[in-house]
């Protein structure tokens, strides 16, 4: 990440700032100082491939869904020659190799989760020496050569806490933070965005927790948080809210403002208990708009270095059954089908109809 | 030539398997044989192959190394300290990464041989050392590797893999002058009965750790070979690479009970293995029924190597 700021600096300096101009910058938004990227148009239609590490859970099975259900939009399918999607676990030198093996094919682009964020650099310039688009998305790279998909994950946890805080008025005497999986990234990053809001609020008192972004262990340190602490104003939880709902419920804990992930299971609860705040979360629709960014660039489009996408997010108030949440669907089912900036959001039907499987 | 043939039949029925499997791959391959092609496939193998080569190291002296991948993960990290910066450094730091491949092996022997424990046990337990010093090293993944020498090391050279000639490098260089040494040749009558070494005046102890010694200089080539590949160091790597070279030494026809096998029949052990995983990519079949159909492969592949027991007259010969 370092690394990451570093280079944007950098790019900074050079002058190339991404401005406005970019392609369609509603949804391509540009990070905070970050460069722009485009290549030589070329004709369609494209060869394409989105490979991904690790399959095992329910988000990453998500995002070959949403692939697949891009791909299958007839003003998708036309643009595409041949789409296929490969998981090769969790290894960067069989991911390495899947990259090389789709460059050698013949591919015009690739997009894909990486294993790891700084053993991609020998594979971009293989890929940039045959002229392929490589778009890596979610777990992103070190590097500032390739465009790259992305949810600010500071402004993600930034935004639950400034909702809850709306809500209370600005004040508030004690509030619970439930955290992920620590020593990553992604969990340091949503901290510090939660951090920035709730450190400007006088006589805050901040509770930490850590819940792996889990619904079962959210759930047992809630219940222990609560048991040690009491009452809190406000709850703000990276991922596996429902546990930390279910937590304050046995507790009889009364209903505060909680900012929570977009998993069906836990807008359902929302929902039900009137619980007031914000709904939001990384997307698993993102391997999509990775897609439709590597057309946007094939095409011969100028997009920022780093995109942040508009968070996809739910107001308590906006909840609606069959809308933003779907009763009728698995809890676990992720909420975040689209990034609505960007192209309709897929329905529930189009994401189900997908298998997860390889096509 | 009859005789020789005959007498290495394990390997030669691995390296037939091999080539079909190869050819079965290129002719799917949408790029069919090119450079390139074959580098990612070499490239692949070889880091399989060299873990095949440790662990045909233990198992031929009737042990087995469940460290290999741990070796390899340490290694790894080691390497993204050492590999970047001037020339001298970098030839330095390659030599010190498989030195300390070397160590670990040596430190595998010491536990097995003086502390007289069950070699399964005993690497199980270094294998949780080694990828705890490999994490304090890398907690999440990093480093740098010289870019130049990782596509030097990665690449090609005159349109032959480098990997290739690595593996030729080991086989001529090292495994065919070497297997005909008193240590070469120790090593397998340690591993048919060690009674029988011992009284026959071998230094049993010696061998012993001279092949853990070796299993760890493998594993740390291997390691050092994965830090080309991916540039940078991870301690997370250990895992698959431990059971996948126990499954390549057994289909390159090296035998779990010690004393049969050799050098070669691992590294085509390990091609063979990484050319299914290679040839599921272009198939079509897909990704949640491939570890099947790999499996389906690999059981095949096995019980070709297998098949001459059924041919023996009597069973005993079957374990002569």
């Amino acid at each position: 990440m370092k690394k990451l700021l570093l280079s944007s600096v950098i790019a900074m300096a050079s002058s190339s700032v991404a401005f406005a101009d970019t392609y369609r910058p509603e949804c391509f938004a540009p990070a905070p100082g970050t460069s722009t990227i485009s290549y030589d148009a070329k004709d369609g239609p494209y060869k394409i491939a989105f490979v991904n590490g690790f399959a095992g859970n329910d988000w990453r099975i998500q995002a070959i869904q949403s692939a697949k259900a891009w791909a299958a939009r007839p003003e998708n399918a036309d643009k595409i020659d041949e789409f296929t999607v490969v998981s090769v676990g969790n290894e960067s030198a069989a991911q390495i190799a899947a990259i090389d093996n789709f460059i050698a094919a013949g591919y015009d682009a690739i997009t894909f989760i990486a294993v790891n964020p700084t053993a991609f650099e020998p594979v971009i310039r293989r890929a940039e020496r045959a002229g392929t688009v490589l778009v890596p998305f979610d777990n992103v790279l070190d590097t500032d050569k390739v465009v790259q998909i992305n949810e600010s994950q500071k402004d993600l946890g930034a935004l639950k806490a400034q909702t809850v805080m709306d809500i209370l008025g600005g004040e508030a005497d004690k509030i619970l933070m439930v955290n992920g999986l620590p020593g990553n990234a992604t969990d340091r990053d949503r901290r510090l965005g939660m951090m920035s809001v709730l450190e400007n609020v006088d006589g805050l008192e901040i509770v930490e927790v850590v819940g792996n972004w889990d619904t079962g262990t959210s759930q047992k340190v809630v219940a222990d948080a609560l048991a040690t602490h009491g009452q809190f104003d406000a709850v703000v939880s990276q991922h596996g809210s429902a546990g930390s709902i279910n937590a304050m419920q046995d507790a009889g804990h009364p209903i505060v403002p909680m900012g929570v992930d977009g998993e069906n299971g836990v807008r359902m609860l929302m929902s039900e208990l009137g619980i007031p705040g914000v709904s939001a979360s990384q997307a698993p629709a993102m391997s999509a708009i990775a897609l439709e960014a590597a057309v946007a660039l094939l095409e011969g489009n100028e997009l920022p270095q780093t995109v942040f996408l508009p968070i996809p997010q739910v107001k308590s108030d906006a909840l609606e059954a069959g809308v933003n949440y779907f009763p009728d669907l698995p809890k676990s089912f992720n909420t975040g089908t689209g990034y609505a900036e960007c192209f309709t959001p897929f329905t529930p039907e189009e994401l189900l109809g997908q298998s997860p499987d390889d096509s | 030539m009859l005789d020789y043939l005959k007498s290495n039949r394990r390997e030669m029925i691995a390296a037939l398997v091999l080539i079909v499997l190869l050819a079965v791959y290129l002719g799917t391959h949408p790029r069919g044989a090119s450079t390139y092609v074959m580098t990612i496939w070499a490239n692949q193998c070889l880091i399989l192959g060299l873990a095949a080569c440790a662990q045909f190291f233990a198992v031929v002296v009737r042990g087995i190394d469940l460290s290999v991948g741990a070796v390899m993960a340490l290694s790894n990290c080691v390497a993204s300290y050492l590999l970047d910066g001037s020339a001298f450094g970098i030839a330095i730091g390659m030599v010190a990464v498989v030195v300390v491949g070397a160590l670990c092996g040596l430190i595998n022997g010491l536990v097995v041989v003086y502390g007289r424990i069950q070699p399964i046990v005993a690497t199980l337990a270094t294998a949780s050392i080694f990828v705890g010093i490999a994490l304090l090293l890398r907690p999440t993944p990093g480093g740098a590797v010289n870019y130049d020498l990782a596509d030097a090391m990665t690449l090609d050279v005159l349109g032959i893999p480098t990997a290739m000639v690595i593996a030729g490098v080991a086989v001529i260089g090292f495994w065919l002058p070497f297997r005909r040494t008193g240590l070469g040749l120790g090593l397998y009558a340690l591993g048919s009965s060690e009674q029988a070494a011992f009284q026959s005046g071998i230094n049993t102890k010696f061998i012993r750790l001279a092949a853990f010694t070796l299993a760890g200089l493998f594993g740390g080539l291997a390691g050092l070979f994965y830090s080309f590949v991916t540039t940078t160091g991870d301690a997370g790597i250990a895992a698959s690479f431990t059971l996948n070279s126990i499954a390549a030494v057994v289909l390159g026809g090296v035998l779990l009970r010690g004393g049969v096998g050799s050098l070669i029949g691992a590294l085509a052990g390990a091609f063979i293995l990484k050319t299914i995983a290679a040839l599921m990519f272009f198939s079509g079949i897909p990704s949640l029924a491939q570890p099947l159909f790999e499996g389906l492969i690999l059981a095949a592949a096995i019980a070709i190597g297998g098949a001459d027991v059924l041919r023996a007259r009597n069973k005993l010969e079957a374990f002569s």
